[in-house]
């Protein structure tokens, strides 16, 4: 990745030495007990974990206690294991298919639909998408359990009767997640969307484009880069995402929808592995890294 | 500023002051900190560690026992303890301990063992059998826990469901067959009827893989997950592929529950407080304590269970001799080496087990009794007319290879089961898995006997 080389912004007010130490202090004293904080809290935990996977630490048993370094053996380990190979490919089609596909397409939409409409109309929609938003995880996972399980709602409505979140779970937690999600690149499109300038529009309507030209040739490029901030702050988000699927499906059945962070909490806290589920979340970072890279690029590509 | 300083100040100590030492407080008197698991089906735990609390508080003055409760299922509170016993300063003074896990913190050196206590306790020498003793044994054959329960287990069977299906009852399966074909014809007879239920998926966790595959793969022809004289752990096999087979036949012929009841982590409520008592169900392959969810105590009581409700052995494959197979685990109460009251600790471990205490867990759970006292008291037997024939199966009983890879084989097992009970890999397929899978687990190739 590269970066811009900006000059040097010019130095105006260079304190004299006498008052530069009581300088430091003046920002560090009211600053210092934060950084402690975020240091013993955040910073020493990543740094455990770091250390840890590469480690045969587990959470009971002599390795507790007495745990050695092992090297890269989780990770070889790793990249053998069919069902962590399993696991990455069902989050990514998770990602794939509730954030970037379901989430950013349902909330681009909504978004363009809500302009121009009433005050009415709008707060009217507004309010649904976002209350999906608001609900926590496990009470919007508990609504979509009762709503796809064999008694629930869907099935009295199709008169059918159906395991959905036994037949189709992968497509059962992507429809919950888009439902849950949507609302948050809706938001982030109605600001997009009203700053673009009407009279470009109306001037592409004149000159004979239709809505669909309208959309393609002025609106989309003028939202570019929210479409890309959006697309990288909900792939961060659901590469992440715990709570919903172990809720709704608890990684099963077997395991059919069982997404890297399912993986590794199994490992580490039901078959007690820390070292190796350490690892796992290691390898989860790296790939948000890299995606979040793969974005920024996107942007700068843009800006270029 | 200043302010901002005092503030940050205050939460730094408040901060600092979270790890204190709490074992004894500033007017001298001690406190002990007792773990256990507790659900709103499962009281009875929690009303034996009351009433001892209550005993133990009126003998010991200056000593407080805290009852700390972990709500949710086995597997919940194994996670719970195991983060808890992380640090000497989380770490409760008493807990409640299954004995599978015992072995894998004797290794790491966080049980404290008991002998010494033990032999001042004449309770220990009169009332407990030699068999239970073993239950907490440690790997260096010292005692790491007071056994509160023991078990075995076996068939259970709806007697209205078999007699409307044309069966006969009593019923005395021999064979794996025979459970099968009496399963088919429930299935056939009473369409809307569960044939069949086990555990047989992660969620139950070691119920899975006890009350489901051990029940089976200990019925096979000298099958085993250790060898005994190799000292190595049995990579699958025939044995192995069978007891899978079962399994697989079981849901793929439909004779079991549905995909959404066999993944339920409430599946034995539903079998116990619904289907059973509405005869909607046939047999369950189940503990000697499900009886415990129909008593008077329970919290939905089914009176009628002693006149509808039947139990037989599970057979072994092919009748082979004893004819029989049950396991045998159940729950002890340990010591932690990090307690920092030693005595008090066990002091309170003795109230809790004796006999009184005892009685009222049995009562309630229905778990087996592991003192001769409360398996002889009339109020014991009297309102549980299964308790014999399951305390008489200990005559054909297997206990796990309780070693401290244990869990970690388990957790396979279980892979195992669940991909079979999906459809998602053969038995066979299931059975090569385990076997790649066991070397990682037990620690090395060299402690594996390729089948």
């Amino acid at each position: 990745m590269t970066v811009a080389t900006a000059p040097a912004p010019p130095v105006t007010n260079t304190p004299p030495s006498g008052s530069s130490r009581r300088g430091v202090l003046r920002w560090l004293l009211p600053l210092g007990p934060a950084i402690v904080l975020l240091a013993l809290f955040l910073a020493g935990p990543i740094l455990w974990s770091v250390y840890v996977a590469f480690t045969n630490e587990t959470l009971t048993g002599s390795a507790s206690v007495n745990s050695e370094f092992v090297g890269l053996a989780n990770f070889t380990r790793l990249f053998d294991d069919p069902n962590f190979i399993n696991s990455f490919v069902l989050t990514f089609v998770f990602v794939i298919g509730s954030a970037v596909i379901g989430q950013n397409t349902l909330g681009l939409i909504i978004a363009l639909l809500q302009r121009g409409r009433g005050r009415t109309t709008r707060s009217v929609v507004n309010g649904v998408v976002i209350a999906a938003w608001v609900v926590p995880e496990v009470v919007a996972a508990a609504c979509w359990f009762s709503f796809l399980a064999e008694e629930g709602t869907l099935n009295a409505v199709l008169g059918i009767s159906q395991e959905w979140l036994y037949t189709a779970p992968m497509l059962a937690v992507i429809l919950a997640n888009v439902w849950r999600g949507t609302a948050f690149s809706m938001l982030v499109y109605s600001a997009a969307l009203s700053e673009v300038p009407k009279d470009l529009v109306e001037a592409a309507a004149v000159d004979g484009a239709g809505p669909g030209r309208r959309l393609l040739h002025i609106t989309l490029p003028l939202i570019r880069r929210s479409i890309m901030a959006n697309l990288m702050l909900i792939t961060l988000q659901t590469l992440a995402s715990f709570g919903l699927i172990y809720a709704l499906t608890g990684g099963g059945p077997g395991t059919a929808s069982q997404t890297t962070p399912l993986y590794m909490y199994e490992q580490a806290f039901r078959y007690f592995e820390i070292g190796y589920g350490s690892a796992i979340a290691l390898v989860m970072l790296v790939v948000g890294a890299l995606f979040s890279l793969l974005y920024l690029r996107l942007i700068k590509v843009e800006d270029a | 500023m200043r302010r901002t300083l005092a503030g940050s100040l205050l939460l730094l100590t408040a901060v600092a002051g979270c790890g204190a030492d709490t074992e004894q407080n500033a007017s001298g008197s001690k406190e002990l900190e007792v773990l256990y698991k507790v659900e709103p089906t499962w009281p009875h735990l929690e009303k034996m560690l009351t009433d001892a609390k209550k005993q133990y508080e009126a003998a010991h003055s200056g000593v407080t026992v805290k009852l700390t409760p972990v709500q949710g299922n086995n597997e919940a509170y194994y996670t719970k303890l195991a983060l808890l016993n992380r640090s000497p300063d989380s770490a409760p003074d008493v807990y409640l301990h299954d004995t599978f896990q015992v072995n894998a913190d004797v290794a790491a050196g966080k049980l404290a063992p008991l002998d010494d206590y033990l032999a001042t306790w004449p309770d220990w020498k009169e009332q407990f059998p030699d068999s239970v003793k073993q239950a907490a044994k440690g790997g260096d054959g010292k005692i790491y826990g007071v056994p509160i329960s023991t078990d075995t287990r076996g068939l259970w069977y709806q007697k209205d469901v078999f007699a409307k299906a044309g069966l006969p009852v009593p019923w005395e399966p021999k064979t794996w067959n025979d459970v099968l074909t009496a399963a088919r014809t429930i299935k056939q007879k009473l369409p809307d009827v569960l044939p069949f239920t086990m555990y047989s998926t992660k969620i139950h966790g070691e119920a899975s893989t006890m009350q489901g595959f051990e029940m089976l793969l200990y019925g096979t022809p000298e099958g085993t997950l250790y060898d005994e004289a190799q000292k190595k752990w049995v990579a699958g096999g025939k044995q192995f592929t069978d007891a899978l087979t079962f399994v697989n036949t079981i849901y793929r012929e439909e004779l079991g529950p549905k995909q959404a009841d066999a993944h339920n982590a409430k599946l034995a409520d539903k079998v116990n407080y619904e289907w059973f008592p509405n005869a909607k169900l046939g047999i369950a392959l189940d503990g000697a304590w499900t009886a415990s969810a129909w008593k008077p105590t329970s919290t939905k009581p089914w009176a009628e269970w002693k006149d509808k409700m039947g139990w037989t052995v599970m057979p072994t494959q092919n009748g082979e001799e004893p004819g029989a197979v049950s396991m045998s685990g159940g729950w002890v109460m340990a010591m932690s080496s990090y307690a920092k009251n030693k005595q008090e600790a066990w002091d309170f471990i003795a109230v809790a087990t004796n006999k009184e205490n005892s009685l009222t867990y049995s009562l309630g759970s229905g778990d087996l009794a592991p003192r001769k006292d409360v398996a002889a008291d009339p109020k014991y037997t009297a309102d549980n007319p299964s308790v014999k024939f399951f305390t008489d199966l200990a005559s054909v009983t297997h206990y796990r290879p309780a070693f401290e890879e244990y869990p970690k084989v388990s957790a396979q097992i279980q892979e195992a089961l669940e991909a079979v009970t999906t459809g998602s890999k053969t038995p066979e397929e299931a059975t090569a898995d385990y076997a790649k899978a066991l070397p990682t687990a037990v620690g090395g190739p060299d402690k594996v006997l390729a089948k």
